[in-house]
C-alpha cells in the first residue's frame, strides 16, 4: 500500500527536476523551450534580414545607432513527461515479504520510483502521462498537468500495485511497447522507463533500436534498470539445490547455484556492460536501480545531477 | 580580468595562443551582452593562466566579426590550437560557459 503522505515521497516533490534537454511544453515554467517566443527573457540580438517581419526589430537601438537588429527571446515552458513501467512477471522478483513495500519486488520499486517522479512533476506543474506494459501497452494515458490528472495517475499506480499479482501478465514485449510509445507520443517529451530489461537480455540491439526510435523523435530518454543486485547480478544463493522458475515462460531449471555462478555472473556482466556502454552512445541516460539500495540512494544522486 | 581582443592583434592573441581562448563577441548597446559580460570577467579571473578569456567589440572590429560570420550577439567562440571548437549564441548562465570551457582543458 502506498502511503502518499509518506515523507520519503514528499521530500522529492520540491527538489525539482529540470530537464537537461530542450523540451516542448505549453505553459510558462522551469524548462527551456526549443522555440524562440517573443514574450519572456531577452536572449540575444540578431542581424535583421531584408524581407523579414519588422515586428521584432529593436527600434530603440536603430534610433541610437542606425543598426537593424532583431531582439530574440528565450521562452520557458513546462515539461511533458511520460513514465513507462514494465509490468511483466519477471518484475515480481524477488517477492521478499520481509522487506519494506517498495523493496519487495522490482515492480513495487518501479511504481514507487514513478510516484516520486510524479510528486516532483506535480510540484512543478509539469504534464505527466503514464504507460504500463503488460500484454502490450495496457495503460497509456495522455500527459496532463492538472491536479485531477495527477490524482488519477496516482490511483492507477495504486491499482497496479494492488492488482499486479491477481492478473499475471503474459510475456511482455518491451521493445514493441517502446516502439508503440514512440509512435504515440506526438510532442517532444521526457520518457522515463522503469524495467528489468530481462526480455531484451538476448538481444540488446533491439532495445537500443527502440530507444533510438524514441530519441529520433526528439524525446529525452532516461532508463531506470531495476534489479536486485544480490540475486540477479551476484547470483548470491546458498549452495543447496535450487529450482529456478522463469516467471515469464514458466521454464524450470534445477541446479546448484555454485555450479553455474561464475558463468552466470560473466554473462550478466556482459549484458550490463553492453547496456551501460550503448545507452550513453545513443543519448540515453542509464541509471542502475538496485531495489536493495532503497529509493533515496537511487534517486538522490539523480536529482542532484539534474539540479546542477 | 577579460582581455580586449582587436582585429589587429587577433592572429597573435588568439590564433597563435598556446592555451585555449574564449572570445565573447559583444557590443555596448546589446543588453544580453552586458548580462554575460560579468560572467566573462569572472571566468577570466578564475582560469587565468589556463585559458585566455576575452571580449571583442563587433562595432570596432568588423574584420574578425565578418570572418567568423557573427550575425548574433552575444556569440562566444571557443578556440583551441587556432581552431574554433565550440560556439555558443545567446545569453547563458556562467555555469553553461564554464562547462564548455572545462572541455577545452
Amino acid at each position: 500500500m502506498i502511503d502518499w503522505n509518506d515523507k520519503r515521497l514528499q521530500q522529492f516533490g520540491y527538489l525539482g527536476l529540470r530537464a537537461r534537454q530542450v523540451v516542448e511544453g505549453f505553459i510558462t515554467g522551469l524548462h527551456k523551450s526549443p522555440f524562440h517566443g517573443f514574450s519572456v527573457e531577452f536572449s540575444e540580438h540578431r542581424l535583421y534580414n531584408t524581407g523579414e517581419s519588422t515586428r521584432f526589430i529593436d527600434w530603440k537601438l536603430f534610433a541610437r545607432t542606425d543598426k537593424l537588429f532583431i531582439k530574440r527571446f528565450e521562452e520557458e515552458t513546462n515539461l511533458r513527461c511520460r513514465l513507462k513501467i514494465d509490468g511483466s512477471e519477471s518484475m515480481l522478483f524477488p517477492n521478499d515479504k520481509t522487506q519494506a513495500t517498495e523493496q519487495q519486488t522490482k515492480f513495487n520499486f518501479s511504481v514507487f520510483l514513478a510516484a516520486v517522479f510524479m510528486t516532483s512533476f506535480r510540484s512543478q506543474r509539469d504534464a505527466v502521462g503514464l504507460s504500463v506494459v503488460n500484454d502490450g501497452l495496457t495503460l497509456h494515458t495522455t500527459a496532463k498537468s492538472t491536479f485531477i490528472h495527477h490524482q488519477f495517475l496516482m490511483s492507477q499506480l495504486q491499482s497496479h500495485l494492488e492488482n499486479v499479482k491477481k492478473t499475471p501478465a503474459p510475456q511482455t514485449n518491451l521493445v514493441e511497447a517502446l516502439h508503440e510509445v514512440a509512435e504515440r507520443i506526438h510532442r517532444r517529451s521526457m520518457v522515463v522507463i522503469f524495467s528489468d530489461l530481462l526480455d531484451v537480455a538476448h538481444n540488446t540491439d533491439e532495445l537500443i533500436d527502440a530507444l533510438q526510435h524514441l530519441r529520433h523523435n526528439g524525446n529525452e530518454v532516461i532508463l531506470f534498470h531495476t534489479l536486485d543486485k544480490k540475486f540477479e547480478e551476484q547470483f548470491d544463493f546458498d549452495n543447496a539445490p535450487h529450482k529456478f522458475i522463469d516467471l515469464e515462460n514458466k521454464g524450470v531449471v534445477k541446479i546448484r547455484p555454485a555450479e553455474v555462478r561464475e558463468m552466470y555472473r560473466k554473462n550478466f556482466a556482459k549484458l550490463m556492460s553492453e547496456i551501460r556502454t550503448k545507452s550513453p552512445q545513443y543519448g540515453v541516460e542509464y541509471i542502475e536501480a538496485d531495489i536493495a539500495a532503497g529509493l533515496e540512494n537511487v534517486l538522490l544522486p539523480f536529482f542532484a545531477r539534474r539540479r546542477m | 580580468m577579460a582581455i580586449h581582443f582587436t582585429d589587429v592583434e587577433f592572429e597573435k592573441d588568439v590564433l597563435q595562443s598556446d592555451i585555449p581562448v574564449i572570445v565573447d563577441f559583444w557590443a555596448e548597446w546589446c543588453g544580453p551582452c552586458r548580462m554575460i559580460g560579468a560572467s566573462i570577467e569572472e571566468l577570466g579571473n578564475d582560469y587565468a593562466g589556463k585559458v585566455k578569456v576575452g571580449k571583442l567589440n563587433v562595432d570596432e572590429n568588423p574584420g574578425v566579426t565578418t570572418k567568423y560570420g557573427i550575425r548574433n550577439i552575444p556569440t562566444i567562440l571557443f578556440f583551441k590550437g587556432g581552431e574554433v571548437v565550440e560556439r555558443h549564441v545567446g545569453a547563458v548562465p556562467k555555469r553553461a560557459i564554464e562547462e564548455k570551457l572545462l572541455k577545452l582543458l
